[in-house]
C-alpha cells in the first residue's frame, strides 16, 4: 500500500538524506560544511551501497556545487544539494542565477550562524539574507517535517519551474535524533511524478540560457519569474493535500496552533515553533488566551494567510532567531508589512530571541509573553535575554 | 519528561553514548529526542549530548537547563557541569577512579563514581569507556532495561562485541547496588 511507512530513529539530517533517496534525483553536487555534513555522508553511504543511483559530484567549493546544480538541472536532470551558513553565502551569486534561469533545484540549508565571529549555533540569518534571490523558502520544525518537506519540495520546484530551499535549524533539528516515519518508495512514486522539464539544454537542439537581453526583455523575464514564484502557493497547497491523503500528515503554508479565541498570538519560524507550542499550552492552562502561527513558507511570503490568521487579534509577538543589522528581526518586518493598513490590526511586538543560538525554553517564551503583552509596541525589534 | 545530559570531551564518545541510550529508550517504546552540541569540531573541547525521554511526543526544541540525570565522561568538567546543569536532585554518574567523597567540596550533589577506564581495560576494551559508562548509568538510574541496552550495544558495536557487553554488564552491576539502596 502506498501509505506504508517504517518508523526509524533518525536525525533531521539523515531524514533529509532518506527523503533524497526516495525522491531519486539524477545529480547531486554537494560540498561538506558543519552542521550539514551528515546529509552528504548519508547520501554517499546510500550511493556506495547502490541505493542512490544519482551522479554524486564533489566540487571544490559551494560556488562550484551550485554552478553544477544549475547546468545539470537545465539538461533536464532532477538535482539536489545541501549546504549551511558560509556555504550558502558563497553560493549567493548563483542563487540569483538559478532562480533567473528557472532551474528547479532542491536544496536543504541547515540554519547556522554566519561569521564573523565563527560559530556553529542555530540562527536563520544565513537563509533569510537570501530572501531576495527568487528561491522558494520553506522552514521546518522537526526531522519528520524535514523528510516530508524535501519530498514535497521536488514536486513544488518542478511544478512551478523555480528552485526551492528547505531550511532546518542546526542541532535542534539537524542533529536531533527521534522517531521518523519514512514513507515507502511506492508512496513517494505516487506523489512525485517522473521528472521532465520543457526547455532543456540539449545538444540536438540549438537553444541556450542566459543570453544578454535588452531592457524590455529583462523586465518581462523578471515579471514572469515573479509570477512563477507566486505559483508556489497553489503548488504547495496541492502538494500538501496529496501528501495528507498518502501519509495523513498535514502541513499548510502557515500553521495555526490554538489560535481560536486567542487574544495574543506568537509568530515564529522553524524549530522554535515546537518550543512555542509548549509555552502556548502552559499559558492556556494558566488561563491566558494565547495561540501560535508558524510560518512554514517564507518566500513567496503568505501575506493573505497571515492577514487571515491575525486579523482581530489584539497582540502579536514575533520571535526572531535572526538579525538584520540596522533593521532588526526579519520575520518581524515581514509580519508588519503584511498587516500594514489593516483596519484595527493587531499591535505587533518584535523580539530578537535566540539570536546566535541562545537557548529559548518554553518557560522563557511564557515569561516574554507575560512581559510584553500589555506594552505598547515599538517600531524596532527588541533584544531579549 | 526525563532530561538527561551526557558531557565529555570531543572524541570521548558522549555523542555516541547519547545516541545509543536514545536507541535503547526508543526500543522500549518511549518517545525520545537526542542531539549534541559542540563549540567547535575539534577533539578535546566539551561536547554536550542532550537526551529527552517521555511517554508522549516531544515538541520542544531547546537545550536542557536542569538535568534530571547527568553522565560525565571526564571529571575535570564536573565543576562547571554541576553549577550549570545540576541541583540536589540530579543523579550524577561520573567516570572517575576516586570515591564520591572526593567531590564533596563541589557542593551538595548526588554523585556516583565509576572507574570506566579500569572496567574497560579489565574487559579488553583499552580506553574505550562508552559501554562501561552506559551500563553504569542504566544501573544507577534504574532505566533503561539492561536487556534492551545490551541488545543495542551488541547491534551497534563495530568490533569487540563480547568485550563491550562484558564492560557494560560489569559497570551495570556495580551501580545497580547504588540504585537498589536508593529506593
Amino acid at each position: 500500500m502506498a501509505g506504508d511507512s517504517t518508523p526509524m530513529l533518525l536525525s533531521g539530517n539523515h531524514a533529509v538524506a532518506w527523503g533524497v533517496r526516495l525522491a531519486r534525483p539524477h545529480v547531486i553536487p554537494v560540498y561538506p560544511i558543519t552542521p550539514q555534513t551528515p546529509i552528504l555522508e548519508k547520501i554517499t553511504e546510500f550511493h556506495s551501497a547502490g541505493e542512490i543511483t544519482a551522479e554524486v559530484i564533489a566540487p571544490e567549493s559551494e560556488h562550484s556545487a551550485m554552478s553544477a546544480c544549475i547546468t545539470a538541472s537545465l539538461t533536464g536532470s532532477r538535482v539536489f544539494t545541501a549546504t549551511s551558513s558560509q556555504g550558502l553565502l558563497l553560493m549567493h551569486e548563483l542563487l540569483h542565477y538559478a532562480a533567473g534561469a528557472r532551474a528547479p533545484i532542491v536544496m536543504v540549508n541547515v540554519n547556522r550562524t554566519v561569521a564573523s565571529p565563527w560559530a556553529f549555533w542555530p540562527d536563520q540569518t544565513d537563509s533569510l539574507s537570501q530572501r531576495d534571490t527568487g528561491w522558494v523558502q520553506l522552514y521546518t520544525e522537526s526531522p519528520q517535517e524535514s523528510i516530508d518537506t524535501v519530498i514535497q519540495a521536488f514536486r513544488i520546484a518542478e511544478e512551478i519551474g523555480m528552485p526551492v530551499m528547505v531550511n532546518h535549524d542546526a542541532f535542534y533539528v539537524s542533529h536531533a535524533m527521534e522517531s521518523v516515519e519514512v514513507p515507502s518508495q511506492a508512496c513517494v512514486n505516487d506523489f512525485l511524478p517522473e521528472y521532465s522539464i520543457p526547455n532543456m539544454l540539449d545538444p540536438d537542439r540549438g537553444q541556450s540560457f542566459g543570453a544578454p537581453v535588452d531592457q524590455a526583455t529583462y523586465n518581462r523575464v523578471r515579471r514572469e519569474m515573479g509570477e512563477a514564484l507566486n505559483n508556489a502557493f497553489t503548488a504547495c497547497d496541492s502538494a500538501h493535500s496529496a501528501w495528507m491523503e498518502l501519509t495523513g500528515r498535514n502541513y499548510g503554508v502557515i500553521e495555526e496552533y490554538r489560535t481560536d479565541g486567542a487574544e495574543l498570538v506568537l509568530v515564529t519560524l522553524g524549530s522554535m515553533a515546537g518550543t512555542a507550542r509548549e509555552a502556548v499550552d502552559a499559558l492556556r492552562e494558566q488561563g491566558h488566551s494565547v495561540g501560535l502561527v508558524k510560518v512554514r513558507l517564507f518566500r513567496p511570503f503568505p501575506n493573505d494567510q497571515v492577514i487571515e490568521a491575525l486579523k482581530g487579534i489584539a497582540n502579536v509577538i514575533v520571535l526572531d532567531r535572526n538579525y538584520s543589522p540596522g533593521l532588526g528581526g526579519i520575520l518581524h518586518q515581514e509580519i508588519k508589512a503584511a498587516l500594514y493598513g489593516l483596519q484595527d490590526g493587531p499591535k505587533v511586538h518584535g523580539l530578537l530571541a535566540g539570536v546566535g543560538g541562545v537557548n529559548v525554553t518554553p518557560a522563557k517564551i511564557q515569561e516574554l509573553v507575560l512581559r510584553y503583552a500589555d506594552n505598547d509596541p515599538v517600531v524596532a525589534s527588541i533584544w531579549v535575554e | 519528561m526525563l532530561e538527561i545530559l551526557i558531557q565529555g570531551r570531543g572524541g570521548q564518545g558522549a555523542q555516541t553514548a547519547g545516541n545509543l541510550l536514545a536507541r535503547t529508550f526508543f526500543a522500549e517504546g518511549k518517545f525520545v529526542q537526542t542531539f549534541a552540541t559542540y563549540g567547535g569540531a575539534r577533539r578535546g573541547t566539551p561536547v554536550n549530548s542532550f537526551l529527552l525521554v517521555d511517554d508522549k511526543p516531544i515538541r520542544r526544541r531547546c537545550s536542557i537547563e536542569r538535568a534530571g540525570a547527568i553522565l560525565c565522561f571526564d571529571d575535570s568538567l564536573l565543576p562547571g557541569l554541576l553549577s550549570q546543569f545540576a541541583d540536589r536532585d540530579t543523579l550524577v554518574v561520573v567516570n572517575s577512579r576516586r570515591s564520591p567523597e572526593a567531590y564533596e567540596s563541589l557542593g551538595d550533589y548526588k554523585i556516583i563514581t565509576i572507574d570506566g577506564i579500569g572496567i574497560a581495560q579489565k574487559n579488553g576494551m583499552g580506553r574505550i569507556i562508552n559501554s562501561a559508562l552506559l551500563g553504569a548509568f542504566a544501573g544507577a538510574l534504574g532505566q533503561p532495561s539492561m536487556a534492551k541496552l545490551k541488545q543495542v550495544v551488541e547491534e551497534t558495536a563495530p568490533v569487540k562485541k563480547p568485550e563491550n557487553l562484558a564492560s557494560c554488564q560489569e559497570a551495570y552491576e556495580l551501580t545497580q547496588e547504588v540504585f537498589e539502596t536508593r529506593i
